[in-house]
């Protein structure tokens, strides 16, 4: 079993989800400047985690259904967050407190494990997003991402998978056809 | 756009050969079947029973979404952005590309003996016949699952082109193995 579903089963084990919340579409699940104090599981639905930038807001990762997601650069400073978290659609989140997954955390070297586990997997995560930010022509970008999930391209809507691809819409529709 | 009508044909006249050349390796001795190739990589029976671990799922899978739908049949075809793109990505090429397994569809180190192939010629009688039965719906419409993702779903005419383009990437490996 992945670090993932691992993780979820023991926290659900041990009752220490707080609460599930349901956000409607374009709902807020943590607001630019927060300090974030909470870490969630996406039971159903998609969001996307953003920053902006003037006026354009740039996709930086979406969280689908059996995902943690939060807004991960204050959850380990602990200072203001420079990103933002949306539903995509409607979307049900279990809630636990960065407090009480810090102690879960601490609770055992198995669950120590598998929380690096989840991260390691994040740094190569975002390897391979800033692989695809380095990379200049659109199409290379757009056949990277294909082929690393495609499962993207059933679940997030056109307009959100080119921001996060960053290019305009009509670009991506174009790579699409040919 | 493809036409049904071509699209069946050309999957049927695939599979027909498939099971020729399968019925062929059954005159081979047990040793060429399990035979290893020096540079690594799966023997006869080990390419076989792979297609065989994929025909166990996609089998009855595609026969109960045909089972299931209410739609009237169409004459034309039109794929989805990921099952051309899967489908597409089956088809051997010129100097046959390495592609990366699921364990579970693994099958080096399993004890083989040669019922795989009849199992194989078993399991592509019956795809004949879902071939033929899916005349009577849409491609297009009817959707399927996939072994690989529980996340993404794929339009039947989509199915059917990767699961035998799937089975003619591993048949043409098994005929170079002699």
């Amino acid at each position: 079993m992945n670090a993932v579903s691992e993780l979820y089963n023991r926290i659900e084990n041990l009752h220490l989800w707080e609460k599930s919340v349901v956000l409607e579409r374009n709902q807020y699940l943590a607001e630019y400047g927060a300090v974030e104090k909470k870490l969630y599981y996406v039971v159903s639905g998609s969001l996307k985690v953003c920053m902006r930038d003037g006026k354009e807001e740039h996709i930086v990762r979406f969280g689908y259904q059996g995902d943690f997601i939060t807004a991960l650069d204050s959850f380990i400073s602990g200072k203001p967050s420079d990103f933002y978290i949306q539903a995509i659609k409607r979307t049900e989140v279990k809630v636990i407190s960065k407090a009480a997954y810090l102690s879960f955390v601490a609770l055992n070297p198995a669950n120590r494990q598998l929380w690096q586990d989840m991260l390691e997997q994040l740094v190569l995560q975002q390897l391979e997003r800033e692989k695809d930010m380095l990379t200049s022509s659109p199409k290379d970008r757009y056949q990277r991402v294909l082929k690393r999930s495609p499962q993207l391209f059933q679940q997030i809507p056109h307009k959100h998978i080119a921001s996060y691809l960053r290019m305009a819409p009509e670009t991506l529709s174009r790579l699409k056809k040919s | 756009m493809i036409n049904v009508e071509e699209l069946l044909t050309e999957l049927a006249g695939l599979t027909r050969q498939h099971i020729h050349t399968v019925q062929s390796f059954k005159q081979l001795p047990p040793e060429t079947l399990n035979r290893k190739p020096a540079a690594g990589g799966w023997s006869i029976l080990e390419c076989v029973e792979h297609l065989n671990r994929y025909g166990d799922f996609y089998v009855p899978e595609i026969e109960l979404r045909i089972q299931n739908s209410k739609r009237r049949p169409s004459t034309v075809f039109k794929p989805g952005l990921l099952g051309n793109y899967f489908a597409k990505s089956m088809l051997p090429k010129e100097r046959l590309n390495k592609m990366k397994t699921f364990k579970s569809m693994d099958p080096a180190d399993s004890a083989l003996d040669p019922s795989v192939l009849d199992k194989f010629i078993d399991q592509q009688e019956q795809l004949l016949q879902l071939l033929e039965a899916s005349r009577q719906t849409d491609l297009t419409r009817v959707k399927t699952s996939i072994s690989i993702s529980k996340w993404i779903k794929l339009r039947l005419g989509d199915t059917l082109r990767v699961v035998i383009y799937h089975n003619l990437r591993h048949i043409v490996q098994a005929q170079k193995l002699l």
